[in-house]
C-alpha cells in the first residue's frame, strides 16, 4: 500500500545542494510531494523536509542511504506519519461579494482565520494536515475559490531528541 | 621521488619577506596547491577561461609535469589510468564550456568505477555567470550527478582550502571524481591573504567509516565458520584499499574459493590454488554456475552489479550473504545482506582474520574444477590453441600473457577484446587489469594506457583495443608521440563492432544492423603520428610480432587481424539467471 514518508535532511548551508538532493529522487523516478527548507536552531545547518509516497519502506531506506552520501549532508532520517507531528499551511482567496457565510464557516474551525480583507477579496489561512486542509477546501469550494496555495509539510519527530542527539558526531562549536 | 612540498617550504623560509609582501594570484594558488598535494602530473588542455592557470603553470614547469592531450575526454581517461595504477588521484585541467563538457564521459566513468580524480575547469567571470556568456556552461549542474563532490570557486582566497577538500574527498572513503570550477576573476585576482596550505584531514559532514564495527565483523565471522560452501567475490575495493596481502591470508586460512569481478581481477594471482576465475556475464562457467550452489556468498569490495548477479531474484537462492563495503549505500541496494560489514576492505579483512577458523573446502573446490573441465573442452581449448582458421583473440592474449609472465598492466577497451583479455590474461601482479567496467566506455583504453604508463613508467603497459574503440580516441596517439610514452598498443581488428554483432547474431537472428566498419589503414595513421607499427594476419607471425611489440623501447602499434565472427563464451544471456550460463 502506498504510504507517505517524510525525510528530514540536515545539511551544511551550501549552494547547489537542492539540485544534488532532488537528483537522487528524479533518477529513481520518485515524485516529491512536498518540500520545505529552512535554517535550524544552529546557524549554518539547514533542514530539508521532503515528503514522498512509496509502497515499499525498503525503497525509502535506499533513498535515505543515498542522500546520506552527499558530502554536505550531516544526517538523514526517514519517518512514517505516526512517528511525527506535522502540518501544512494553506491560503485561500475568495471573492468578497460571494463570501457571505464564510466567516461563520471559519468559526467551526480552530486553525482557520482571515488574514486579509478588502471590498474585493478575502484571504483565509488554514493550518493543518493535508486531509484537514482538503476537507476545508471542499467546504469552502461552494463560495468560489479564486486562488489556493498550500505549503510543504513541516514536521518534527515525536521523540525526546534534539539536533545534538541526531548529529552526535558533529562538532558543535563549528556552527556556533 | 622528489619531495615537492618540502621545496616549497624551503623557498618560503628563504624568502619570508617577499612571500608576505607580494600576494599571489588565484592561478598561482591553484598550482601551488597542486604541488602541496604532491601532484606530479596534470593531464590537460588549455583554453580561454583557464589561461591564467596555464600562465601560472608556465612558471612551475620544473615542479609539475603537464601532458597535453588531444581531446579532454582523453585527459579524463588518462587521469583515470594514472589513478588506477598508482592509487593517487588523477588531475585534469581544462577550459570552460566545451572543454568541461568533453570531460563528462570520463567523469561518469570515474564515478562508476570509484576512481579518485580532481578535475579543474575554468569558468567565465563570476559577474557573467548565468548570462550565456561565451563558453559558459553550467558545469556544476551538468556534473552534479556524476561527481562525488563539486564546488564553484569565485574568490581567489577560497582556492587553497577548497582544493585541499577536493583532494581529501576524491581519495578517502569510496574514491571518486571531484570537480572544481574556477571563475576567471578568481584566477586573475590576487589573494588578500598569504597563501597557506593545510591538507584537509576532516570534514564534519563527511566521515567515511574505515574500521568496521566489531559486532558486524563477529556476525560475519560466525557465518563464515558455519558455512559448508562459502564463496568469495573479490571486487575493486580490494585493489583500492591495497588489501592483496590480507586477502591472500584470508583465503589461505579459510580455504574459501575466490572469484574476481571484472574490476577485481589481479587482486589475487591467477595461479593461486583457491582462485576460481572471473564472475560476470562473460566470466567463467564454474564461477557463475556455482553461485546458486553456495550456502554463503561474501561480497568483498564489490557492488553486485547486474552483470555479476544476472537475474537478481534467482541469485544465490541457498546462500546467506555477507557484504563488505566502504559505501553504506551499497549494502542492501541489490542483494540483501544477512551480515553487512561497512568498512574498508583491508581493515575488514584484518578484523576478520583472527575470528575465522582454519578450514579446507576441498570437495567444494573440486566442484569448480569439474565444471572448469567442461568450459575448457567447449570453449577455452579452441580459444587458446586453435590450429586453423584466422587468429583468435584468445590466443593473442595467451601468448602475451606468457611473454610478459602475467606481469604487464593490461589496459583494455570495451567489447569482445575486453572480455577475452580479462578471461585469458593470467594476472600475476596486482593492478594488472585496467578497464572501464561500470560505464563500458569505448575509447577508454588508449588514453588510460598512457595515463597508466605515466603513473608507472617501469611497468609494461599494454593496451588491448578493438578496431571500433580505437577510432573513438585515436587522436591520443598524438599525445603518446609528443610526450614520448612507450605504450604498447594491440588493436584486435575484426572489422566489426564485435560485441554488438555477437548480440545481433545470438538474439536478433543475425540481423547485422550497422556493425560492420570500413576501417582506415591504422598503421599508416600510427606512422603519421610518429609511431611504428605492424599488421599481421597469419598465426605463424604472431610470436615474432608480439616480441617486436614488447621489445620496442618506444610506443608501438601492433594490429592483428582476428577471426571476424568470433563469439565470446560462456555467456549469461541478459536478464537470465547466472545458472543459465551458456557454453555455446
Ligand atoms: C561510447 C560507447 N558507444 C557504444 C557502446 C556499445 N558497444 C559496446 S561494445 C561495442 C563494440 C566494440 O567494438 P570493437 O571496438 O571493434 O571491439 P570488439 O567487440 O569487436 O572486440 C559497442 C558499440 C559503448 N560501450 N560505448
Amino acid at each position: 500500500m502506498e504510504k507517505l514518508y517524510t525525510i528530514c535532511i540536515f545539511t551544511e548551508n551550501t549552494l547547489g545542494l537542492l539540485n544534488r538532493i532532488s537528483g537522487i529522487f528524479t533518477r529513481r523516478r520518485i515524485n516529491i510531494e512536498s518540500l520545505s527548507v529552512s535554517e535550524t536552531e544552529r546557524k549554518g545547518v539547514s533542514r530539508f523536509t521532503i515528503v514522498i509516497k512509496s509502497d515499499e519502506r525498503e525503497r525509502v531506506e535506499k533513498i535515505v542511504r543515498q542522500i546520506r552520501k552527499i558530502i554536505e549532508v550531516l544526517a538523514v532520517f526517514g519517518y512514517e506519519d505516526h512517528d511525527l507531528t506535522y502540518n501544512e499551511l494553506a491560503f485561500f482567496k475568495v471573492d468578497a461579494e460571494k463570501s457571505a457565510g464564510v466567516k461563520e464557516l471559519l468559526e467551526g474551525y480552530k486553525r482557520a482565520k482571515v488574514l486579509f480583507e478588502d471590498q474585493r477579496i478575502l484571504i483565509i489561512e488554514k493550518a493543518g494536515t493535508e486531509e484537514e486542509i482538503y476537507a476545508f477546501f471542499s467546504r469552502l469550494k461552494p463560495f468560489g475559490i479564486l486562488e489556493f496555495v498550500r505549503s510543504g509539510r513541516i514536521a518534527l519527530p515525536n521523540n525526546e531528541k534534539g539536533l545534538a542527539q541526531y548529529l552526535p558526531e558533529v562538532d558543535w562549536e563549528y556552527y556556533m | 621521488m622528489k619531495n615537492l612540498s618540502s621545496d616549497i617550504l624551503t623557498e618560503k623560509e628563504e624568502q619570508p619577506a617577499m612571500e608576505s609582501a607580494t600576494p599571489i594570484s588565484g592561478s598561482e594558488a591553484v598550482i601551488r596547491s597542486l604541488i602541496e598535494e604532491g601532484v606530479e602530473t596534470i593531464f590537460g588542455y588549455p583554453g580561454g577561461a583557464i589561461m591564467p592557470v596555464y600562465d601560472a603553470l608556465y612558471h612551475f614547469q620544473e615542479k609539475i609535469h603537464h601532458i597535453l592531450v588531444r581531446h579532454e575526454q582523453g585527459a579524463a581517461h588518462a587521469a583515470q589510468g594514472y589513478a588506477r595504477i598508482t592509487g593517487k588521484p588523477g588531475v585534469c585541467l581544462v577550459t570552460s564550456g566545451p572543454g568541461a563538457t568533453n570531460l563528462v564521459t570520463g567523469i561518469t566513468d570515474a564515478m562508476m568505477d570509484s576512481t579518485p580524480m580532481v578535475c579543474i575547469t575554468g569558468q567565465v567571470f563570476a559577474n557573467l555567470l548565468g548570462t550565456d556568456a561565451f563558453q559558459e556552461a553550467d558545469v556544476i549542474g551538468i556534473t552534479a550527478p556524476i561527481t562525488k563532490w563539486s564546488y564553484q570557486i569565485t574568490d581567489a582566497d577560497e582556492i587553497p582550502e577548497i582544493l585541499s577538500k577536493a583532494f581529501y574527498i576524491a581519495c578517502t572513503g569510496r574514491p571518486g571524481p571531484v570537480l572544481i570550477d574556477i571563475t576567471k576573476n578568481a584566477q586573475t585576482a590576487l589573494m588578500t591573504r598569504e597563501f597557506a596550505y593545510a591538507k584537509c584531514t576532516k570534514i564534519v559532514s563527511y566521515r567515511p567509516r574505515m574500521q568496521p564495527k566489531a559486532d558486524q565483523v563477529e556476525a560475519a565471522a560466525r557465518l563464515i565458520n558455519e558455512a559448508r560452501k562459502p564463496y568469495l567475490f573479490v571486487g575493486h575495493g580490494v585493489l583500492i584499499s591495497k588489501a592483496e596481502e590480507e586477502l591472500k591470508a584470508f583465503v589461505d586460512k579459510t580455504g574459501i574459493p575466490a572469484a574476481c569481478t571484472l574490476l577485481g581481477l589481479s587482486a589475487i594471482p591467477a595461479d593461486h590454488p583457491l582462485y576460481v576465475g572471473m564472475l560476470g556475464m562473460h566470466g567463467n562457467y564454474s564461477t557463475n554456475r556455482l553461485i546458486n550452489e553456495a550456502d554463503l556468498i561474501i561480497g568483498l569490495g564489490m557492488r553486485f552489479d547486474d552483470r555479476v548477479t544476472g537475474k537478481v531474484t534467482d541469485f544465490a537462492p541457498h546462500a546467506k550473504v555477507i557484504h563488505i563495503d566502504i559505501d553504506p549505500s551499497e549494502i542492501n541496494k541489490i542483494i540483501p545482506a544477512d551480515a553487512p560489514v561497512v568498512g574498508d576492505a583491508k581493515e575488514a579483512l584484518k578484523a576478520l582474520l583472527p575470528l575465522v577458523e582454519q578450514r579446507r573446502h576441498d570437495s567444494w573446490l573440486a566442484e569448480f574444477k569439474e565444471l572448469d573441465k567442461q568450459e575448457y573442452e567447449k570453449v577455452i581449448k579452441d580459444d587458446l590453441y586453435p590450429e586453423e582458421g584466422q587468429i583468435k583473440m584468445g590466443e593473442v592474449i595467451r601468448r602475451l600473457s606468457e611473454k610478459t609472465s602475467g606481469k604487464a598492466a593490461i589496459v583494455a577497451d570495451v567489447g569482445q577484446h575486453q572480455m577475452e583479455a580479462a578471461r585469458y590474461y593470467r594476472f600475476s601482479q596486482t593492478d594488472g587489469y585496467i578497464t572501464s567496467g561500470g560505464s563500458g566506455t569505448m575509447g577508454f583504453a588508449l588514453p588510460a594506457a598512457f595515463g597508466a604508463k605515466v603513473g608507472s613508467p617501469e611497468r609494461e603497459v599494454v593496451a588491448i583495443i578493438g578496431d571500433g574503440c580505437f577510432q573513438m580516441t585515436l587522436q591520443e596517439l598524438g599525445t603518446i608521440w609528443q610526450s614520448e610514452l612507450p605504450v604498447k598498443i594491440i588493436v584486435l581488428n575484426n572489422n566489426y563492432l564485435g560485441m554488438v554483432r555477437q548480440w545481433q547474431q545470438l538474439f536478433f537472428d543475425r540481423r547485422y544492423s550497422f556493425v560492420e566498419l570500413k576501417n582506415p589503414d591504422f598503421i599508416t595513421i600510427a606512422k603519421g603520428f610518429g609511431i611504428d607499427g605492424m599488421r599481421i594476419c597469419e598465426r605463424e607471425d604472431l610470436d615474432s610480432a608480439l616480441d617486436t611489440l614488447l621489445e620496442s623501447d618506444k610506443a608501438f602499434l601492433l594490429e592483428i587481424l582476428v577471426e571476424k565472427e568470433l563469439n565470446v563464451f560462456p555467456m549469461v544471456p541478459a536478464g537470465a539467471s547466472v545458472s543459465a550460463i551458456r557454453l555455446e
